[in-house]
């Protein structure tokens, strides 16, 4: 019972983290918080389900759902460096108007998958796969993506990327296109979280119009969370943190169900996680403060 | 070299803010040519020094560098011609990434940025040799992050990287203004080394009129968005900074703000 809870936590973990993965390029590298993530997820997971049921190899539709991803992206970007909208407005913009485009390329609110091939079923007919294969899939999923994220931000490519986070005018006045890298950005980070909304719907066995919704926030969370335990000291060190961040705050999740909370509680723990993490640092200082002022009057 | 023909910029036009801040403003630099730029407050120094970065659009007039028009540049398309060091400190490098990355980033200033490794060994050889040369230790600090430096090993560094890449341009502005005053006589030393042995042609800012007048081959003075003084020569060797400040209330007709300009 409880190792197969525990299984089930670490597989949803190393899913989330995909998406946690691209929450962390536009949050920490680009410093650009993209609420159109809550669309694109399940934009992922509506392109992935509808294609599989009209009959597609689900790793091709997998791989679509990732470019269905990073269009939305795209599509965030241009409106925020053509258009001058702010970047909170884009992405609202973004994930509103995905709404309407996922109930259409779903056709209706909710898929059911059951009784379809995905890319678990195909991967489990591997030797040793039929009881750990969602857990191995997912686990070499969130490594090769991770790695992949490493050397991309290790190349000039990715050094323009980061600076642009940073110091936008001054990577400018180095001759970098800050627009450009900004829309690669979004893309990129989006079609992430279009990625891991594919695999979820295709372990759910179903795609559901509002699945998406406070992915966001968990994502947010995830990043911080494993920021703080882990450490940011360099960029890898940074990404195995926020690989780990997702697949804690699974954990965290899981925990707190396991303990009576309903289900429907989830979106008011994780917004409290969130509090809890962006206040956390100032409070730390605060106590610490006060506390060198006892030790500083014990000492007189 | 430069060539700047009557450009002129207003800022919040039609609105009660509305202000001139280049007035048909013309410049002309030769190659090789040092020219320190002094004038109050709002007389359009760092306008004219945006402008020719290319950081917005001037509303009428022309920049040219090397015969090529550059008016409709946007700014990163600029990049490969001009460099540029900032007042802040802050605003020349990336302070989350480390020295070397921040190092790269300006020796492939203006080209364009590929999907390879972006650090070698053969740049990670040439970044020790160019750093040695700061004399401020950082050579051996090739991979920490420019966040832990200090102001003045931050615009040391920001002078280098707009270095490291022969630019056909360089724009201080009033680079040394905000560090303590050893550290703005060493990063103006280090100016001084590098535009000499590489020849460089540049647009100094300066509020300190001693600089203005010791350092560089000529000396402009800009007051409401124009060019009232362009000294070189025996004229120049021959000017002292009272006479600066009488020729500036004389040509202005009005009162120079002499305490921050002496004082600074």
């Amino acid at each position: 019972m409880f190792s197969q809870i525990a299984l089930g936590t670490m597989e949803q973990g190393l899913m989330y983290a995909i998406m946690v993965l691209g929450v962390y390029l536009t949050y920490r590298i680009l410093d650009y918080a993209d609420l159109s993530v809550d669309g694109s997820f399940t934009l992922g997971a509506a392109t992935a389900t509808s294609m599989i049921v009209g009959g597609t190899d689900p790793w091709l539709a997998t791989g679509m759902a990732f470019i269905a991803g990073t269009l939305a992206g795209l599509f965030t970007g241009i409106l925020h460096t053509k258009f001058k909208i702010t970047p909170l407005l884009s992405g609202i913009l973004t994930m509103t108007a995905l709404y309407s485009i996922n109930l259409r390329v779903m056709g209706r609110a909710n898929i059911s998958l059951l009784g379809s091939r995905t890319v678990f079923t195909d991967f489990a007919k591997f030797p040793f796969m039929e009881e750990y294969g969602v857990f191995v899939l997912c686990l070499i999923s969130v490594v090769c993506l991770g790695a992949v994220i490493y050397f991309f931000l290790q190349t000039e490519l990715g050094l323009a990327l980061r600076a642009t986070g940073d110091n936008e005018l001054m990577i400018r006045s180095l001759g970098v296109n800050t627009d450009l890298m900004k829309i690669l950005g979004l893309s990129l980070s989006n079609g992430l979280v279009a990625f891991a909304g594919s695999y979820v719907a295709q372990k759910l066995q179903f795609a559901d119009a509002s699945m998406g919704i406070g992915m966001i926030i968990a994502g947010l969370a995830s990043v911080i969370i494993g920021e703080v335990l882990i450490g940011t000291s360099s960029i890898g060190r940074a990404i195995f943190a926020v690989i780990c961040g997702g697949v804690i705050y699974r954990a965290i999740i899981a925990v707190v169900l396991q303990l009576g909370l309903e289900a429907t509680d989830l979106k008011l723990i994780t917004a409290f996680i969130v509090i809890i993490a962006l206040v956390s640092p100032n409070i730390r200082r605060s106590l610490s403060s006060l506390l060198k002022g006892i030790q500083g009057k014990e000492a007189q | 070299m430069l060539n700047v023909r009557e450009i002129l910029k207003t800022f919040n036009l039609g609105t009660i803010n509305q202000k001139i801040a280049l007035n048909k403003l013309s410049l002309e630099l030769f190659p090789n040519d040092f020219v320190t730029v002094i004038g109050s407050n709002g007389a359009g120094k760092s306008t004219l020094l945006n402008a020719i970065a290319g950081n917005f659009f001037v509303d009428s007039g022309k920049i040219a560098i090397e015969n090529a028009d550059i008016t409709r540049l946007p700014a990163h398309k600029r990049a490969d011609m001009i460099s540029r060091v900032f007042q802040d400190p802050l605003s020349g490098t990336a302070a989350s990434m480390t020295i070397e990355e921040n190092l790269i980033m300006a020796y492939r200033r203006g080209k364009t940025r590929r999907l390879r490794p972006a650090i070698g060994t053969k740049e990670r050889d040439l970044f020790r040799v160019k750093l040695e040369k700061l004399g401020l230790g950082l050579e051996n600090r090739l991979t920490h992050r420019v966040s832990l430096l200090s102001g003045g090993q931050r615009q040391a560094l920001t002078l280098l990287m707009a270095t490291l890449q022969k630019p056909k341009l360089l724009l201080l502005d009033e680079h040394t203004a905000a560090l303590d005053p050893k550290t703005a006589e060493k990063v103006l030393e280090l100016t001084c080394n590098v535009t000499e042995q590489e020849h460089l042609t540049t647009l100094m800012i300066t509020h300190n009129l001693d600089h203005a007048l010791t350092f560089g081959n000529r000396t402009i003075m800009m007051h409401e968005g124009r060019v009232i003084l362009d000294i070189k020569g025996t004229e120049r060797n021959n000017m002292t900074i009272s006479n600066l400040l009488e020729m500036f209330e004389k040509a202005s007709g009005a009162h120079m703000n002499t305490d921050r300009m002496i004082l600074a």
